[in-house]
């Protein structure tokens, strides 16, 4: 069937980013205005993300590529295309619905900010660049938007520039992403030189790493490749050890965190891996390593998160942990189990940020241990939140179950322990969001603010009820029973890894996890301190989050600082001094210049007619003795 | 086939309008009464010069027509040749003109220019000498378009006749040319001398032979020609007359010396330089003699880069400024040429053909938006565009675009231009070229950013909006169209004129 709207997709990316100029150009003149305007256009890409989307859902779309050549150098030529398959068709339905609802959102969260159109500005290039990531039809390109992404993630984190924690945030976010960047550059440059033809779109990757005209390029290289791009994609989705910019990346507003740390910067990583997913396959050391790093981080994230006090980091461990599961199924071959749970994770989580966000809102305090009581005040909020909690924690009905027990299911079917540790990681699930949702929720009001409460208004809950509505829902894409949405993704139906053990376990730890926070937290059968009590050692590890940011301090930090000062001693003494030579002879020159330019006609003829026999004599000179 | 035929006129079409616009013009003007408005005559030049780029469009057409290959007409026994490298050239120079005409209706003030009409007029047989240059295949055309050119640009400097400035720099620029014109012709009687001949073809097939006997003939032949050419194009330290002349003369005339005139004069060191000098390697001497005289001027395009860069570091008057970044640019443009021939490095012209297009629209843009300010403070210092993003922000932003391609930042024309030069001096393993493109490129940065700074970052005397006159915002914006557009598609124009031009077909000949 002949596709209609897809050859229009690069105007999904166009309407935030005119957005994004005009607010740019005229921002200070439109402050609310700008607001709504870039609302608008992101709404804009949503309607048109769901009509390509239902395009290619009710016809078989053949995928499109479009796009020209920008610029061709030798036999080298730079494209500048985009490509629309289904898994980008699902993704831009993922990233504008979540953008939309977060810019409707803010419209309340932010009111009254002074850089409100700034902000929304921010939002808008961040919302362009994402969408042009999902787009590009090769690497070089997305690699591009990969690193505007992580600018937009940088200004908005650093938004609240006057606090120090957020600038120093920022920075740690932009930094520890770009250990994982320099792996993808050297990745997208070993793929260059090692590539046919020196291409780098995703269809010839595809081609060359097919196992069936394998040997293109050597296993060492291709794992090396392989290791370097997991490398760009665990420093953007906060995979174990570059995970440690994500919780501090929480300085940002909240709307930044469900947006761009929860739903979809921080699963670029995953997209990244699923679209050179052909690279992983060609070599097991890597898709080892891939399955490796994903189920530690899904445990080692959920640990630190049974025992944070600040509503939104345990929010961002969660999210580290869930990018592990996801990074996990890939590990173990399951793309759209991965696809699957970044879709409903990207709701659920979205949805319980942008919750936390409201609470933040009518308390003013980040801090769960002085919340409590809320659930009357805030009906919505408490409800919705409630929603969240229980989808992440994997209980059926809800839309994180499906996607959780995907994932397991496929790591039972490859690797068992794999599924082990992924079940003991979903136990903590449970318990973690258990706890932060009854601490925050029930009981009696222990902060100052929390007896006066009040409910959000109607632009900030209402996306929180339409993130509900969705993190019940979405999981019904794809059943043990009905594999609808992998299939769609990948073009051929799914080995069957349903399995009756998997379900079983999968939904007892979930509700074993969040009975245990119940008789903790609400019915007080268990004293919360029985663990601080026995084992303090553990619950201060935990609390210090493993002593990791200390080691990195330690271990990097410090030597890099010192090397660092030696730079700037050699900095300021030998280059600043080889500046200013070079600077000065310039001048110098140019004093000559001056000199030269005196006016007089007589000298500029003496100077040519000098120039030229010295010209002559260098030159022609030379050949005659 | 030595005298003109009647079919050969077609082929003149664009140099015959202009030369009839010249002479019907001249008489209308004469003809007005005083109190009439000279930009009538303006317009109708306009036109004139839009007659002449159609013909030249037109003949481009029919050398292609049936999807033949690069091909040439030659007429009057070889002296003039229609092929593309000349229409290509012709092109550029009337597109330039027609835009400096453009701006200066309106912006030209009758009482700093009482010789209105014969500004407008004096410019089409400039441009007509400009074309010949460019379409010579004799070194007696050659010099006749070169003359042509240089006689009537002598009367344009002066068009300021109450401005003792401009006499100032009319008196330079007459002495300088002449100088020039007589170190050319020294140069081409030795070459006739050596050669026998006058026609380019003939003179690059005797120039082998003749190395044996006249090897130090040649040597000087070639530099006194050399010599003429670094006066022409201000090339450094030939350049020393360049910052008084265009203070001096009227701003469209300077943005014409600076785009025309120099570019006929790039087209006459191609058409020579390509023809003959290519040609002087024999089996004694090999290609030594050859490689000299192209290292000679490797040396004078490095020479021009350094000290046009860094005498505009500190010049203050944005003429004085604009000249010596076209000094800098002068070596920019001369770097295709000097590459080194051996494996003949086909791409020269396309380098050169590139960025001088891109220079005719960053000029023509600046000088244009330097005459809009200029008209009303009556300043020329760089210090008159201060405040002008909040006098005008949007001529502001276009100007920001011609500077950045100035200095060579991207998506700009000026970008590209340097890079695929940048990329020829690689290719031809000229790293020492490359080496000074790339610093004198940055240094340039420091010059550029002086008009930027005043811009955004100092507040001028008054906050009243800048009015533009149409005509000159036409061409402002048209300039930055241009500009942008070859940055943003740069492989689109470079493959049309390699689709166009062939070196074969237009050199070696």
């Amino acid at each position: 069937m002949a596709t209609v709207f897809s050859p229009y997709a690069w105007l999904v990316p166009a309407f935030p980013f005119v957005a994004f100029a005009v607010l740019t150009a005229f921002g200070r003149s439109l402050s609310r205005t700008g607001a709504w305007l870039a609302t608008a256009g992101t709404f804009l890409s949503l309607v048109l993300s769901l009509v390509i989307a239902i395009e290619r859902m009710t016809g078989a779309a053949e995928d499109y590529r479009g796009g020209y050549e920008w610029l061709r150098i030798g036999d080298f030529s730079l494209p500048f295309g985009f490509e629309v398959t289904n898994l980008a068709a699902l993704m831009l339905v993922v990233v504008t619905l979540v953008a939309f609802l977060v810019n409707l959102y803010s419209l309340g969260y932010m009111k009254g900010d002074d850089r409100i159109s700034v902000f929304f500005a921010y939002v808008s290039l961040f919302t362009f660049s994402m969408l042009g990531l999902v787009l590009a039809d090769n690497l070089l390109l997305l690699y591009i938007f990969w690193e505007l992404v992580g600018v937009c993630s940088f200004l908005l984190v650093g938004f609240w520039y006057q606090k120090p924690e957020a600038k120093a945030a920022a920075k740690k976010a932009f930094i520890v992403t770009r250990i994982g960047d320099i792996g993808l550059l050297i990745a997208i440059l070993l793929l260059f030189w090692y590539m046919p033809d020196h291409a780098l779109d995703f269809v010839s990757l595809h081609n060359v790493f097919d196992p069936q005209n394998g040997g293109t390029i050597s296993l060492g290289i291709t794992t090396l490749i392989a290791l370097l791009i997991f490398l760009g994609a665990a420093g953007k989705s906060g995979q174990f050890p570059l995970h440690v910019w994500l919780p501090d990346a929480m300085e940002g507003p909240t709307p930044i965190s469900a947006l761009i740390h929860a739903a979809t910067m921080v699963a670029a990583g995953v997209f990244l891996v699923v679209r050179t997913f052909d690279v992983f396959e060609a070599s097991q050391a890597a898709m080892d390593t891939v399955a490796i790093i994903g189920a530690f981080t899904a445990i080692f994230a959920a640990t630190i998160g049974l025992a944070q006090n600040d509503i939104k980091r345990v929010l961002a461990y969660s999210t580290v942990s869930q990018l592990g599961y996801m990074m996990l199924a890939l590990g173990v071959g399951s793309v759209p189990g991965a696809m699957f749970h970044l879709f409903t994770h990207a709701f659920f989580k979205a949805l319980l940020f942008l919750g936390a966000g409201s609470v933040i809102h009518a308390v003013h305090t980040q801090d769960i241990r002085e919340m409590g009581g809320l659930g009357r005040r805030m009906k919505i909020t408490a409800w919705t939140f409630g929603i969240g909690a229980l989808s992440l924690s994997g209980i059926p009905p809800l839309a994180g179950f499906w996607s959780k027990d995907a994932i397991l299911a496929a790591a039972l079917a490859d690797r068992p322990w794999l599924f082990v540790v992924g079940a003991i990681a979903a136990f903590f699930t449970a318990l973690y969001m258990s706890r932060l949702f009854f601490l925050v929720f029930f009981g009696k009001p222990r902060g100052e603010h929390g007896a006066q409460a009040k409910e959000s208004p109607g632009v900030m809950t209402f996306p929180l009820l339409v993130l509900a509505a969705l993190a019940v829902v979405a999981g019904f894409a794809n059943t043990p029973w009905n594999g609808w949405l992998g299939q769609w993704l990948t073009g051929n139906a799914e080995a069957d890894h349903a399995s009756a053990l998997a379900i079983v376990v999968s939904v007892a730890v979930g509700l074993l996890g969040f009975y245990i926070g119940w008789l903790v937290y609400v019915k007080g059968a268990v004293r919360r301190d029985v663990l601080s009590s026995r084992l303090p050692g553990v619950v201060r590890l935990l609390e210090r989050k493993y002593y990791i940011d200390e080691l990195y301090a330690w271990l990097f930090v410090r030597p890099l600082r010192a090397l660092g000062d030696a730079l700037t001693a050699f900095d300021t003494h030998v280059v600043d001094g080889a500046v200013r030579l070079v600077g000065a002879a310039a001048n110098g020159i140019g004093k000559l210049n001056t000199r030269l330019q005196n006016g007089q006609l007589q000298t500029y003829g003496l100077a040519g007619l000098l120039a030229l026999v010295v010209l002559v004599v260098a030159i022609a000179g030379r050949r005659f003795w | 086939m030595n005298t003109l035929q009647w079919s050969d006129t077609w082929y003149l079409a664009p140099e015959i309008t202009l030369a009839a616009f010249t002479i019907a013009l001249a008489v209308l003007d004469l003809m007005l009464p005083n109190r009439t408005n000279r930009d009538l005559v303006g317009w109708l030049s306009l036109l004139g010069l839009a007659a002449a780029g159609v013909f030249v469009g037109w003949q481009m057409y029919d050398l292609h027509a049936g999807g033949a290959a690069s091909a040439a007409h030659s007429l009057l026994g070889g002296s003039y040749r229609v092929d593309d490298f000349g229409n290509l050239l012709k092109l550029a120079f009337l597109a330039a003109t027609f835009l400096i005409v453009l701006a200066s209706l309106g912006t030209i003030r009758q009482a700093e220019m009482p010789i209105k009409g014969e500004f407008y007029y004096l410019v089409l047989p400039a441009v007509l000498g400009a074309m010949v240059m460019s379409s010579s295949g004799d070194l007696i055309t050659l010099f006749v378009g070169l003359e042509l050119l240089s006689i009537t640009s002598y009367v344009l400097v002066a068009a300021r006749k109450t401005s003792g400035l401009s006499s100032e720099a009319a008196f330079k620029y007459y002495v300088t040319g002449g100088t020039a014109s007589a170190f050319i012709l020294y140069g081409m009687s030795f070459l006739y001398g050596v050669t026998g001949s006058t026609s380019l073809s003939a003179i690059g097939q005797g120039i082998g032979p003749a190395l044996a006997d006249y090897r130090a003939m040649v040597y000087v032949a070639f530099f006194l020609m050399i010599g003429g050419f670094a006066l022409k194009l201000a090339l450094a330290p030939f350049h020393a007359w360049a910052p008084d002349v265009y203070q001096g003369a009227p701003t469209p005339v300077t943005s014409f010396l600076a785009v025309v005139a120099k570019g006929a004069a790039f087209a006459m060191l191609y058409r020579i330089f390509l023809n003959t000098a290519m040609y002087a390697s024999d089996q004694i001497n090999g290609s030594a003699v050859r490689d000299d005289l192209f290292l000679a001027l490797a040396v004078l395009a490095a020479a021009a880069m350094v000290v046009g860069t860094t005498g505009a570091l500190r010049q203050h008057h944005a003429k004085r400024l604009l000249a010596l970044s076209g000094v800098a640019n002068a070596g920019i443009l001369l770097v295709p040429l000097s590459l080194d021939v051996s494996n003949l490095h086909a791409s020269l012209f396309s380098e050169f053909f590139y960025y001088l297009v891109a220079y005719v629209f960053m000029n023509v843009g600046a000088f244009a938006v330097l005459s809009v300010i200029a008209r009303e403070k009556g300043d020329e210092a760089v210090s008159a565009f201060a405040g002008l993003y909040h006098r005008a922000p949007w001529t502001a932003g276009g100007m920001t675009v011609l500077l950045c391609s100035l200095a060579g930042l991207p998506v700009t024309g000026g970008f590209f231009g340097k890079l695929f030069i940048l990329f020829g001096t690689v290719q031809t393993r000229a790293y020492w070229l490359a080496a000074l493109l790339l610093a004198t490129t940055v240094v340039s940065y420091y010059v550029y950013f002086s008009f930027i700074r005043q811009m955004y970052m100092r507040s001028g005397d008054t906050d009243q909006g800048l009015r533009v006159p149409v005509p000159a915002g036409i061409v402002i914006w048209l300039s930055v169209a241009a500009t942008l557009a070859l940055g943003v598609l740069p492989k689109l124009f470079m493959g049309w004129i390699d689709d166009v031009f062939s070196i074969l077909a237009d050199f070696l000949f």
